[in-house]
């Protein structure tokens, strides 16, 4: 009863934030700084894991490559596919339901007890729309390009692996980036990235909005949005893998 | 003027307003008091709308603000300005932006005559100087103040204050009340406050009423509540030291 609740509770909530916005211009503005915050402040954790997974990913598939049969060239291509596939869109998507998810539940949820919804709310101003459409454009607009910044370096840090490691010969490695690639998988990688990002940023605003309490729940409101958009995104990663790639 | 009729409001089937009936009349402070707990916040919050009664109707001259579509709703919500408990200002925005907001969603004018009104809330408030401010870096009775000039940005016909004294040492206290009734008397707004401070009573309650467990046990002025003798409310009044050694309470 309480899920029928809540998921009836939710989708209210996106219907207030999807009203049409009273002054566009404002809207704007507030997009842009989203962009810069959510999209330009995730930039760093991107970058960083992204990187060390691609290092990792490679060199652990050379060090499993035993057999003299398996063509060395498949590392590259095994780097590529599991960045594309998994790691950028759903593993780093994970990632930031942990950063961007709990600063959004915490930042909104403190405006709830703090009263300056209710004041948004007084003036006649729709708080729901005015204080999360922003983020959700912000980081569905985002999200894409965070992911095919993740594959490409998350690729570079494979590249620097092989270099400095010479497990395998380089133009292996670079003959298996190009070879048997499947473009689709790209457009598959970047509609999970648009898609986990709503969810991202649609529940932990959700949970950040309906706060009741104090600074303890605020805390709390951070760890279900974190916790419900990560079982979320696991969810529809599985949804969307067999609805796009069966 | 405000017209509250048989107001009520339960949450969890636990009342908080009974049978809640007032009037509110423009260009007068009018005073809620009452002890922690018996309503008056909720009273206030059921008046502009954040809370929506169990029954009873609220009218905003005239106009019924419970029966109303949202539309309609939308538009008596920008005739009323707030002060919150804790002030509620955006801490995402400097003093001066705090002020310019309802300008920025509510006016077509130009940025010119945005900054003039700006300037002039400011001023009216005494915190010209703070303008470049954010609300973490001033103290808690200016915050109050800015929370004042953002309300009466648009020039509300009503005005509403949830503990304005709340939090501060009572000269900032006589600054916030005096403030309060110099606005209320020059715009001829109708300002409702809520406050379980005596010396605000004593210094601007035009018109009080007083609430005891959700419901409405007195009603009368700054020069009546002495005399009254209600139980109740004596008892209230009795709980200030002040009162009790200054021989005023009859």
């Amino acid at each position: 009863m309480n899920f029928f609740y809540l998921a009836g509770q939710y989708f209210v909530f996106l219907r207030r934030v999807f009203a049409k916005p009273e002054k566009q211009k404002l809207y704007l503005r507030n997009i842009l700084t989203e962009l810069w915050n959510l999209g330009v402040g995730s930039l760093g954790i991107v970058v960083i894991i992204s990187a060390f997974i691609g290092a990792v990913i490679t060199l652990q598939t050379a060090y499993n490559v035993t057999s003299p049969l398996f063509p060395l060239f498949l590392i590259g291509l095994g780097t590529r596919d599991s960045m594309i596939l998994e790691f950028s869109s759903t593993i780093v998507s994970l990632i930031l339901a942990g950063k961007v998810g709990s600063s959004i539940a915490g930042e909104i949820g403190t405006m709830r007890v703090t009263e300056q919804i209710d004041a948004l709310e007084i003036m006649g101003v729709n708080s729901a729309s005015f204080l999360i459409m922003p983020k959700i454009v912000a980081m569905v607009l985002i999200a894409p390009v965070l992911n095919i910044l993740s594959v490409f370096i998350g690729i570079f840090g494979g590249f620097l692996t092989i270099e400095a490691t010479a497990v395998i010969p380089t133009e292996d490695f670079l003959y298996g980036l190009t070879v048997e690639f499947i473009p689709f998988y790209v457009t598959y990688s970047l509609i999970k990235s648009v898609v986990f990002s709503f969810i991202i940023t649609s529940v932990s605003s959700f949970q950040g909005y309906y706060v009741k309490g104090g600074s303890l729940e605020v805390g709390r409101a951070g760890t279900r949005a974190v916790v419900y958009s990560s079982i979320l995104i696991l969810i529809f990663n599985l949804i969307l893998t067999q609805l796009l790639l069966a | 003027m405000i017209e509250v009729r048989n107001i009520n409001k339960s949450f969890n089937n636990v009342p908080a307003l009974k049978d809640i009936s007032c009037v509110f009349h423009p260009g007068e402070v009018n005073l809620v008091i009452g002890r922690s707990g018996s309503g008056k916040t909720v009273l206030l919050k059921t008046i502009v709308g954040l809370h929506h009664p169990d029954s009873g109707d609220i009218l905003f001259n005239g106009r019924n603000f419970v029966t109303m579509t949202n539309y309609e709703r939308q538009h008596i919500r920008r005739e009323i300005g707030m002060l919150f408990q804790g002030g509620a200002l955006f801490d995402w925005a400097t003093v001066e932006e705090n002020v310019r907001f309802p300008l920025d969603f509510f006016t077509n004018w130009t940025k010119l005559e945005k900054n003039q009104r700006v300037e002039f809330c400011l001023e009216r408030v005494n915190l010209s100087h703070a303008a470049k401010l954010k609300p973490s870096e001033i103290s808690g009775g200016m915050q109050k103040r800015v929370a004042i000039a953002r309300a009466i940005a648009l020039n509300p016909k009503y005005l509403f204050c949830d503990e304005p004294n709340s939090g501060l040492d009572p000269q900032t206290a006589t600054v916030i009340d005096d403030l309060i009734l110099e606005i209320t008397k020059e715009y001829n707004i109708t300002t409702v406050v809520n406050t379980h401070d005596l010396n605000s009573v004593l210094a601007v309650g035009e018109r009080i009423v007083f609430i005891y467990q959700g419901e409405k046990w007195w009603e009368g002025n700054r020069e009546s509540i002495l005399q009254a003798h209600n139980a109740e409310l004596r008892e209230y009044l009795y709980a200030s030291e002040v009162l009790k050694k200054s021989g005023l309470l009859k």
